[in-house]
């Protein structure tokens, strides 16, 4: 009613030209403030992005993707070849085992198991699980699977990184999932689907860009990862795409194998191996991206 | 058996055929007969101050025998050890002996010394180079008990140096390290006033700054005026540090060399299962703080190929490997334990 009885008037200024000297000070000030918080907190990656590039792109060659790695520390010159396809064998096969279970699992804690005292306690579980330091995994592999098959092999560290995946996997999943508004499924059951054809139907692709920026996060995050991957994978120069063959490497051991010596060729290929790391990383964020809006539900 | 009919049909067939091929024939027979490299894979894993020296083994051992691949693990003495008691590698790295709690069990392994280093006392005095420093005067420094450069204790034994009167800031590893416990045992072993302990990991006094690695220790010396610490000679050799001339058990003061530590190898006194300890050895020229590094090999392999590439591989450590470990910054065995050694290894691995 008020608008209404407004309407002869002229609409009030909001361009805060009229404002007084003080607030308008105040205005620039935080607005200046907030632009300051932003820049110095993107400085950091950026001073790392930098110094990354700045100090590996020289590596990179045609022959750094395809040779071996060097066995000697000073021998200088490229090869990180059986490094990078130990990570994305790993990692691939680490991603294969976890997502599947993970989405599935956050699949029923919030869709059939919601406040159930075993829902509650797997929720728990994953919580306390997504703190606990990744060479506890490496090691619980280490005792569960490789003393017992007596062998270190690259199939030990993916299940290791499974591990660490997984309850990331669950609890981002669960997140998305818990943002899919009730009224498209109650809109799914309406229309007389049953409650599996609404979860697959409705629910997991509306949630699906999500799932997969959070199921990336843990791959990025397994994909980096050191301290599982020595104790479970061992070490090898050589290219070894079967993972239950013999020992692996992958980028993130081979950085700090070569990091911690005082030789300059060892280092700028653990320079190299970082930026090949992350390129990698960010490579598939961009791809994960591009499918997951192609598979999401167009958002009105 | 063997290789004899192997060599006898190899020297046959090239003297039935023509001159050339004789004469390729004959240098294979003096090699011990080429067509009888061991092709395979045998990893070995544990210590990793010898890292360097056995990366830059395998390296040029791929070229003798590119069939035969060796990979080396450098992830500590005591997870080469248990990884070996756990059947995990076909040998392991170790600078320390084997106790009871490491995994391998008493008799299922034989110690191979393979090579050894100086622990360098590096210094950051600047104008100062050769610094002598007595070995009661190196445990108080370390323990925090001198904590000037101009102390009387080190202007005794440096009397034609004006040292200055700038602060001691001691340098450590901050992770566990066989080379801090090569290092303390050395200051235990040859001192009366050391107090700390000898450990893998020890409570450095006050004031002192840690670094991760030899790497690290170096970083921090460099940086930090005043600073002295324990670095491996590999690592002070590429980072360019200033070391100390340390007193040794005849009262000389010498410098760390790898051909003092040889000297200090052959002072030493090796006992029957080829361990020895080279710290404070006698010899005026000898260097009083060496570390020695073995390989661990087991008494019984499963595997014949396995037993034979590691006899290989071990075999060519202690042979032309030798001639390898000075680039790398290590020091070659005496020749009597270098013996000593094959021998062992010919009768562990038949």
């Amino acid at each position: 009613m008020t608008t209404l009885t407004n309407g002869g008037m002229t609409p009030p200024d909001l361009s805060g030209k009229n404002l007084s000297l003080r607030r308008s000070f105040a205005d620039k000030g935080a607005t200046l403030g907030i632009a300051l918080c932003v820049l110095i907190a993107a400085l950091p990656l950026a001073l790392v992005a930098w110094q990354v590039v700045s100090r590996g792109a020289s590596t990179w060659s045609l022959d750094w993707f395809i040779e071996e790695i060097p066995r000697n520390y000073r021998t200088e010159g490229p090869g990180m070849g059986p490094a990078i396809v130990g990570t994305l064998a790993i990692t691939g096969m680490a991603a294969l085992l976890s997502i599947p279970v993970g989405v599935l699992g956050a699949v029923y804690l919030n869709e059939y198991g919601k406040n159930k005292p075993l829902a509650r306690f797997i929720r728990t579980m994953a919580d306390v699980m997504t703190g606990v330091p990744s060479i506890m995994m490496g090691l619980f592999i280490y005792v569960g699977y490789v003393t017992v098959i007596d062998d270190r092999t690259g199939f030990a560290g993916a299940l290791a990184l499974a591990c660490l995946m997984l309850p990331i996997v669950i609890r981002s999943t669960e997140e998305m999932l818990r943002l899919v508004p009730d009224e498209l499924r109650q809109a799914s059951s309406g229309l007389g689907a049953r409650k599996w054809r609404t979860t697959l139907g409705v629910v997991l692709p509306a949630a699906s860009s999500g799932i997969t920026s959070g199921s990336l996060l843990a791959v990025a995050r397994a994909a980096g990862e050191t301290a599982p991957i020595i104790v479970t994978v061992g070490l090898t120069y050589v290219y070894k795409p079967d993972l239950f063959d013999g020992a692996n490497t992958t980028l993130a051991a081979q950085i700090f194998r070569n990091a911690s010596q005082p030789f300059a060729a060892s280092q700028d290929r653990a320079w190299g191996a970082a930026l090949t790391l992350i390129a990698i990383v960010f490579l598939f964020t961009i791809v994960a991206r591009i499918i997951a809006s192609r598979f999401a539900i167009d958002k009105r | 058996m063997k290789l004899n009919r192997r060599t006898i049909f190899g020297t046959i067939t090239a003297g039935a055929l023509a001159m050339s091929m004789a004469a390729c024939g004959g240098d294979s027979d003096d090699a011990s007969g080429d067509g009888d490299l061991v092709s395979g894979e045998i990893t070995g894993s544990g210590a990793s101050f010898p890292d360097a020296f056995y990366a830059a083994a395998i390296e040029a051992y791929a070229e003798v025998n590119p069939d035969l691949i060796v990979t080396y693990s450098a992830d500590g003495s005591s997870a080469g050890k248990e990884a070996f008691g756990q059947d995990l590698n076909d040998f392991a790295g170790t600078d320390s002996l084997v106790g009871d709690d490491d995994g391998p069990e008493a008799g299922s392994f034989q110690y191979i010394p393979t090579v050894a280093a100086p622990i360098t006392v590096s210094y950051n005095l600047e104008g100062f180079d050769g610094i002598q420093i007595d070995q009661e005067t190196l445990a108080g420094i370390f323990q925090g008990d001198i904590t000037a450069w101009n102390d009387p204790a080190l202007v005794a034994t440096n009397p034609d140096l004006a040292l200055p009167d700038t602060a001691i800031t001691v340098a450590h590893r901050s992770d566990g390290s066989g080379t801090t416990k090569n290092f303390s045992t050395f200051l235990d072993e040859a001192t009366d006033t050391w107090t700390l302990g000898a450990a893998d990991e020890i409570e450095w006094p006050e004031g002192s700054i840690g670094g991760e690695k030899n790497t690290g220790v170096a970083t921090v010396i460099t940086q930090t005026d005043g600073a002295i610490g324990y670095v491996d000679l590999a690592d002070a050799t590429e980072t360019g540090l200033v070391t100390a001339a340390i007193e040794n058990a005849d009262g000389a003061f010498v410098q760390p060399s790898l051909d003092a530590s040889t000297a200090a190898l052959a002072g030493a006194v090796v006992n029957d299962d080829l361990s020895y300890n080279p710290l404070n050895a006698a010899g005026a020229d000898s260097y009083a703080i060496v570390a020695p590094t073995y390989i661990l090999i087991r008494t019984e392999y499963d595997d014949e190929n396995i037993a034979a590439g590691v006899k290989e591989f071990v075999t060519y450590l202690l042979t032309d490997g030798q001639d390898i470990a000075a680039d790398a910054h290590f020091a070659a065995l005496p020749e009597e334990l270098r013996t000593q050694a094959l021998d062992a290894l010919n009768e562990t691995i038949a």
